[in-house]
């Protein structure tokens, strides 16, 4: 027989659970972070290179305009050398 | 101090520049004291929740359902998409994968499972909606024109790799694993051989996955992203791969545009543009691959056994957002190669992009998550996660696309066409 359970024990496990989520996200990884020297100086690079990994179309990426324009450039002065 | 011969002329360069610098610090100061503080966003937020009701409204009461219904419904649904942009704020984490996106999932998730999603919001739950919306608007951004941004070879990993691979996945699901649900083979298969969660929004819409199917997903992509973002460039980092034939593997395997640009990074700046070019092209794969997949369902796999299926019968069950999609797709496409470099970034990039569908985007794909999240069951998402054959399937695929593209990476750049892999 399925068990029901009450408002309060449902609100209660609401709690414990969004808890644990933001203990993960703001203090667990934040301080592995810190603590791992490779994911530090990764994170480090993240930060001075301002690149988002969550962001999943390439025109939210600000690195693909600049790859863009890079090889642009580079195609251009080629053609331009060899002419 | 300007560098003229005629003192007089420095003179005069020296005193403009201090007016400028002047100006510079005045504009400066006064930047610092209309510093946005958070209270500040709440107006605007209230603004666009009543723009989202009256718009989504609108398109509410063209499907026969009812408006009220949905409006007081969608304000939990707005706050939970705004809740999640805030707590995916998280710079570290962000760093990880873990966004907004996966926020909104997990958010709703938390409260459908626990207290319990109440009756009233979900008819405000209208996942398809807003993410097909969403994909329409998302048609802008997806330029054909960028396929050529890095020569053939660019064309070959993305484009000849990228279907093979779908494909591939996709039979072995069905013949090998034996995966009960075709859309959750398809969407996990394009997930992974395509761009990770844009994919999957697209190809789960076209093939009418269900929501737990998407979920589950767009799950494994952040994981496995998350992983192969440090794995990979400090695998080629320790075997001695060399910079852009590293670039190319990334930007052909790892999902998400994102973690491609960081990957690429941590191996270098070469890699950096390789990858984020290679994996470009890939996303302007995403329109052709839903519309292939939502033909492929009308055709193959909606119909039954024996029974031909009639040219009107085809049109009724083909999802026309991909129709949205393919022409926003090819209009912008179509602008973007008429219009010079500088005006096509100025009109298309910066002004319509950027000042309009760009933002309308995101929330319609933030609302889409939060909705997935409070209509999901996790026991219903269990079930589908049974024997772990979409994690295995995830692997495999994985496996097979990672040999594949490093395979054509190293022919085209390397063997085919070394004079482009000189230039880079």
């Amino acid at each position: 027989m399925k068990k029901e359970t009450s408002m309060l024990q449902n609100i209660c496990n609401l709690m414990v659970s969004f808890s644990f989520c933001l203990i993960f996200v703001y203090i667990f990884l934040p301080y592995v972070t810190a603590s791992v020297d490779i994911l530090n100086r990764m994170s480090q690079q993240l930060e001075s290179k301002d690149i988002d990994p969550t962001r999943y179309i390439s025109t939210d990426v600000a690195q693909v305009k600049e790859a863009e324009d890079y090889f642009k450039t580079v195609f251009e002065d080629n053609r331009q050398a060899r002419q | 101090m300007a560098g003229f011969n005629d003192q007089a002329l420095n003179e005069t360069a020296a005193a403009q520049i201090k007016v400028w610098r002047d100006a510079e610090k005045k504009a400066e100061s006064a930047g610092t004291k209309t510093v946005q503080k958070p209270y500040n966003y709440i107006p605007s937020l209230i603004a666009l929740c009543v723009f989202f009701i009256v718009m989504l409204g609108a398109g509410i009461v063209l499907m026969g359902k009812s408006f009220s219904e949905f409006a007081k419904g969608f304000v939990i649904v707005f706050l939970i998409a705004t809740l999640a942009y805030m707590f995916g704020g998280q710079a570290i984490s962000r760093q990880y994968g873990f966004g907004a996106e996966a926020w909104g999932i997990l958010l709703g998730m938390l409260i459908a499972n626990t207290v319990g999603t109440p009756k009233w919001v979900l008819p405000a739950c209208q996942v398809e909606f807003f993410i097909k919306t969403g994909l329409v608007l998302l048609g802008a951004e997806v330029l054909f024109g960028k396929i050529l941004a890095i020569g053939i070879p660019g064309i070959f990993v993305a484009w000849v790799v990228t279907p093979i691979v779908l494909v591939c996945t996709y039979i072995f699901g069905q013949k090998i694993l034996k995966i009960p649900s075709k859309s959750l083979n398809i969407v996990i298969s394009a997930d992974m051989s395509v761009c990770g969660t844009s994919a999957a929004i697209a190809v789960a819409a076209a093939s009418r996955a269900k929501k737990e199917e998407l979920t589950l997903a767009i799950g494994l992509s952040l994981v496995f992203t998350a992983i192969m973002m440090i794995a990979l460039p400090a695998f080629i980092k320790a075997v001695g791969i060399p910079e852009i034939l590293g670039g190319a593997w990334m930007g052909g395997t790892i999902d998400s545009t994102g973690a491609v640009a960081a990957a690429g990074a941590f191996l270098g700046q070469k890699a950096m543009y390789v990858a984020a070019t290679i994996k470009m092209i890939q996303n302007v794969m995403i329109g052709v691959t839903a519309f292939c997949v939502a033909v492929y369902w009308c055709l193959r796999v909606d119909c039954t056994a024996g029974r031909t299926v009639g040219a009107g019968e085809i049109w009724l069950r083909f999802p026309k957002f991909v129709l949205g999609f393919l022409a926003a797709s090819i209009l912008f496409s179509l602008l973007d190669s008429n219009l010079s470099p500088g005006m096509a970034d100025a009109i298309l990039d910066q002004g319509v992009v950027r000042g309009g569908t760009k933002l309308l985007r995101d929330w319609f794909f933030a609302l889409s998550f939060a909705a997935i999240g409070l209509s999901t069951n996790f026991r219903a998402l269990t079930q589908y996660f049974k024997g772990g054959k979409p994690l295995i399937l995830y692997a495999c695929g994985q496996s097979l696309n990672l040999l594949l593209t490093l395979g054509m990476a190293y022919i085209m750049f390397y063997l085919v066409f070394p004079e482009i892999t000189a230039k880079i």
